[in-house]
């Protein structure tokens, strides 16, 4: 399966403040973020993986087929007629220096060492989007945004079947039987492609809409 | 004189009878014909190079349809083919597409792997006739790089470049045309240039940088647009004429060689060639200064340009702790130096390893592709061992300067090549194997002998850089002065300098003054690329100084800016509070350094460690409990704050150890079994252990039966328990049964991401708290009954 393990070089220090919950607190922590942001890139060990198949009938073309169980996620996958199945980690190496900074009582650093590794992900796979784009969009499609196990009611258990078929464990990652993935920075996700129509009018951008947990502080 | 290549191969492919899903290259055998006809329409047209159909004949490529053991077959026949077909009309160019794989450290593939599999291809390509050998569609400079180096040694033809960038100008990788011109010219490519991804309109701006940053001709192959869906049908939006017309601005930004990618047809070449067939190639400026780059960023030494920074920090000579670091295989010492130099105003970084005892080769290698992956300064690779120079400088996706060439046959012999190979720029050293040249005119024939030898070896203007020879004064009274007669002496030669500063000072008193004044004589006499510590903050003032003298900051703008210190009341107002007053606004506004002060204050003025608990620490979490509740704060700040009075306590403790603080009760804590979320549990646990109570940690993936035992054991009076996910949250359940069922007493509190009251209270907790905060209140509030 092809590996991508995007480089990055600045963490988006907009969106490690959001994970940080410190959104609405523009006067607090900039120089601990940019902080968090700059040493967060001594422990990334990005690696990333992807395939792609087929989409029918709810249905991912892989071996063995992987049905889609879930209105939201069929709903966003509607019309597709392939999907990628991706993840991507940053490692477990940014985990341990989170956790060692929490014991030696860095609690603020520790939690905006975490956000920063949230946003450090969901930037590599940011930048695997990219290489999709470019390989894909020639042949004509358009991609929607990824969508993981979890949003929306896409059952967690889905992850089961999305961490094999997407190459998860190739990059290292590990599943427990809570469906959790280690490291825990670490993502799996579903990308429908479309073809690329004139007319269409389907939101390409990634939004909070569709995600049920409207108490969420991350909410956009 | 303009040249036109041709158009889209596949889409004509596929109109010529080639099969979804079969492999475009077998064509060459098995239909010759209609690829014959295809080279035939695109020569008709007007295209004066045509392309042959190899673009996925590698054996990585063709591996995918079991045909990796006929590349040269297929090659050979899609040279015959198109050199058929041009029938002496036109140029016929052997094109080779990307591996589809990244190369390591950002894929799976090596990159001498890479370059035997185009070696393999472009020796095909070469052998069976081609002019030229074109390189296309690349998103990756190093594979670039591993195709230009294995096209380079298999054949003399000259080679194009082309990479294809996206939407935000960059390459899938994050390459710039800057960096990729100067990276590309200086390994020599023939012609450098863009194609597919983007209509020619976004393409404009790319051929324009492109042709600013290097001399080589620029070449352009655009898409018709970007396609789309119509009746089922794949089209793309652009039509022949207006893509044609595009051509006249392709042609103005400095494009000489023009085509078409994707969507584009004979028709469009047509038009294309019809509109630039009688333009004349734009002017070209391009003086070639020393111009360095990573993956992602140029950097350009030249006298006209504010002074660059080369950092010297990655070197373990005499940095015991950094040299046993690397002696013991980590390069974390060395990230931070090249992140933190690069913060402080370093533009380039030398990177040495010479560390005794070590595989260099390979350390070197590693070093390299670690520092790359984290910043996008240009590197030095600094060694005197031919097989590291050469592992740095394969490593390195960009254009390194080699540090140093020196006037000592082996360096000649061995270094000059590699910085041909890698297209890297020299660092020029006046020594010879007799030593030092004492005087300045004897450094600068040096000099001038080491750039000889770089030309023969084909090393030119803008390649170069020359050091100017630093010796100490202490050893040599004139040392300085030799030292600013040959700055200015290489000002003449009009190459740009540099120099590793520090060593004029040694075995002196007072070294940052003869140093940092050293800087500024130099900076005046013509120094462009100092080697030096960034940390330093004499050298940097006296740089940020003499920008402003030498006219390199108008005005001395930059130097006011930073220059201007902001005052502020802050410390006045504390010293109108009172001390418990003043540690209750130090734990609110997260002040660590005043705390141990604050602290043994308090203790002087006779308050004991409870009243300090009380009146001070404790109050200052209620108000930020009441802050934090109403919105006005975050979790954050309310993390700074229990950081602060963590250290409050324990310099209580220090100062007071025999007085104990009461405690409000035992609050043991665990994530359950099957959860490995160890954050938040965390921060509950700090704030509620900073609360007064006394905290059990049992940590992460807890089964029920150790909780259960843990809360018996140390007579709980609160089991938190938390959940994250919705799959593991039914382990709450099973540890409030299992808690009922042992006769414990403890109250439980509940919280994680994916609970809610409704589910703590089915599942019979006492309490559900949705953050740390709120478990303070409540743990205090269950407590009170």
């Amino acid at each position: 399966m092809p590996i991508y393990n995007a480089q990055i070089l600045k963490i988006d220090a907009s969106e490690t403040r959001r994970y940080a919950g410190l959104r609405n607190a523009k006067n607090f922590g900039e120089k601990n973020i940019l902080e968090a942001c700059e040493e967060a890139l001594l422990f990334l060990e990005v690696r990333g993986v992807w395939n792609i198949f087929d989409y029918k009938n709810h249905t991912v073309g892989s071996e063995p087929p992987f049905t889609i169980a879930g209105n939201s996620i069929i709903k966003h996958l509607d019309g597709c007629e392939k999907v990628i199945c991706m993840a991507v980690t940053v490692g477990a190496a940014i985990e341990q220096e989170i956790n060692k900074k929490f014991e030696r009582g860095e609690y603020l650093a520790s939690v905006l060492l975490d956000a920063a590794a949230t946003s450090a992900v969901e930037q590599a796979a940011d930048l695997m989007e990219k290489n999709f784009a470019a390989k894909f969009s020639k042949e004509g499609y358009k991609m929607r945004w990824r969508f993981s196990p979890g949003y929306g009611d896409w059952n967690l258990t889905a992850q089961e079947k999305l961490f094999k078929i997407s190459g998860a464990e190739q990059i290292g990652i590990k599943l427990s039987s809570a469906m959790m993935l280690e490291p825990r920075k670490s993502v799996t996700a579903i990308i429908g492609l479309e073809k690329f129509s004139a007319q269409n009018n389907f939101s390409y951008k990634k939004n909070c809409a569709t995600c049920n947990k409207l108490d969420c502080q991350l909410r956009k | 004189m303009i040249e036109i290549f041709d158009g889209a191969m596949g889409t004509m492919l596929q109109a010529g009878g080639l099969q979804a899903g079969a492999c475009p290259e077998l064509m060459n055998v098995e239909a010759p014909e209609v690829v014959k006809k295809i080279h035939r329409a695109y020569i008709e047209a007007g295209a004066t190079i045509i392309e042959t159909n190899t673009f996925g004949a590698s054996s990585l490529k063709l591996s995918h349809y079991g045909l990796e053991n006929r590349v040269r077959e297929l090659n050979f026949a899609a040279v015959k083919i198109a050199k058929d077909a041009a029938n002496f009309q036109a140029k016929v160019a052997g094109s080779m597409g990307p591996t589809g794989k990244f190369i390591s450290p950002l894929g799976d593939l090596e990159f001498d792997d890479a370059y035997k599999i185009f070696r393999e291809q472009a020796e095909a390509l070469s052998e069976a006739g081609a002019d030229f050998l074109i390189i296309e569609t690349c998103i990756d400079i190093q594979e670039m790089r591993a195709a230009l180096l294995a096209a380079k040694d298999a054949c003399n033809l000259p080679i194009i470049c082309q990479l294809s960038y996206s939407e935000d100008g960059r390459t899938v990788t994050g390459t710039d045309p800057r960096s990729a011109a100067v990276i590309l010219s200086a390994m020599g490519a023939a012609i450098i240039g863009v194609n597919c991804s983007l209509g020619p309109e976004q393409l404009v701006p790319v051929v324009k940088i492109l042709a600013e940053n290097c001399r080589v001709p620029v070449s352009v192959q655009p898409n018709a647009g970007m396609p789309y869906l119509e009746n089922g049908a794949t089209k793309f939006p652009m039509d022949a004429k207006t893509f044609g017309s595009w051509g006249a601005k392709l042609v103005e930004a400095g494009a000489t060689y023009l085509g078409g990618c994707c969507g584009t047809t004979p028709d469009h070449i047509r038009e294309l060639a019809d509109v630039v067939k009688n333009l004349s190639p734009a002017p070209r400026r391009f003086n070639r200064p020393l111009m360095l780059a990573s993956r992602s960023k140029a950097v350009v030494i030249d006298k006209n340009l504010p002074t660059v920074l080369i950092g010297e920090r990655i070197n373990p000579t005499g940095r015991k702790k950094l040299a046993a670091e690397i002696r013991e295989g980590s390069l974390l010492g060395v990230k931070k130096d090249a992140l933190n130099q690069v913060k402080a105003g370093a533009k380039v970084l030398d990177v040495n390893m010479g560390v005794g005892g070590i595989d260099q080769k390979k350390m070197m290698a590693q070093a390299v592709r670690e520092i790359a992956r984290i910043t996008d300064a240009p590197l030095a690779i600094d060694t005197g061992d031919a097989a590291a120079l050469e592992a740095g400088l394969k490593n390195f996706p960009g254009r390194a300067l080699i540090n140093s060439v020196s006037f000592e046959p082996d360096r000649i012999k061995k270094f000059l090549p590699l910085a041909k190979r890698y297209g890297a720029a020299i660092l020029i050293l006046p020594l010879t194997e007799n030593g030092v040249p004492k005087t300045a005119a004897e450094r600068v024939d040096v000099a001038k002998k080491i750039i000889d030898a770089a030309k023969v070896h084909g090393l030119d203007d803008g390649d170069f850089l020359l050091d100017a020879l630093v010796m100490t004064i202490s050893a040599d009274k004139d040392a300085c002065l030799e030292v600013l007669q040959t700055l200015k002496f290489y000002r003449e030669l009009n190459l740009p300098t540099t120099m590793g500063l520090s060593n004029i000072s040694f075995g002196l008193p007072n070294r940052p003054l003869i140093n940092s004044t050293f800087f500024a004589m130099c900076l005046a006499a013509g120094l462009d690329a100092p080697i030096m510590n960034p940390y330093d903050e004499s050298m940097q003032n006296a740089l940020k100084a003499a920008a402003a003298l030498l006219g390199k900051d108008p005005n001395g703008l930059n130097f006011s800016k930073i220059s201007v210190t902001t005052a502020t009341n802050k410390t006045q107002e504390k010293i109108l509070l009172d001390t418990l007053s003043a540690i209750k606004s130090a734990i609110r506004e997260g002040d660590k350094d005043e705390m141990p002060a604050l602290i043994k204050k308090a203790v002087d003025e006779n308050f004991s460690a409870d009243e300090i608990t009380e009146r001070a620490l404790t109050a200052a979490m209620n108000e930020l409990g009441e802050d934090f509740g109403s919105g006005k704060i975050f979790l954050p700040q309310v993390l700074l704050s229990a950081e602060t009075m963590r250290l409050a306590f324990d310099e209580l403790k220090k100062i007071l150890p025999a007085q104990k603080t009461s405690t409000r009760g035992t609050f043991v804590i665990a994530t359950v079994k099957g959860d490995v979320h160890d954050l938040g549990k965390n921060i509950v646990g700090a704030l509620i252990s900073n609360s007064g109570f006394k905290l059990i940690d049992l940590g992460k993936d807890v089964d029920s039966e150790k909780i259960v035992r843990a809360a018996l054991e140390h007579d709980a009076d609160i089991v938190g328990l938390c959940a994250l996910m919705t799959t593991t949250m039914i382990q709450i359940d099973k540890v409030i049964a299992d808690l009922h069922a042992a006769g414990s007493a403890a109250k439980v509190m509940v919280g994680g991401a994916a609970l809610t009251q409704e589910y703590a209270d089915a599942a019979g907790a006492d309490a559900y708290a949705k953050d740390g905060v709120e478990a303070v209140r409540l743990a205090k509030n269950l407590l009170k009954n």
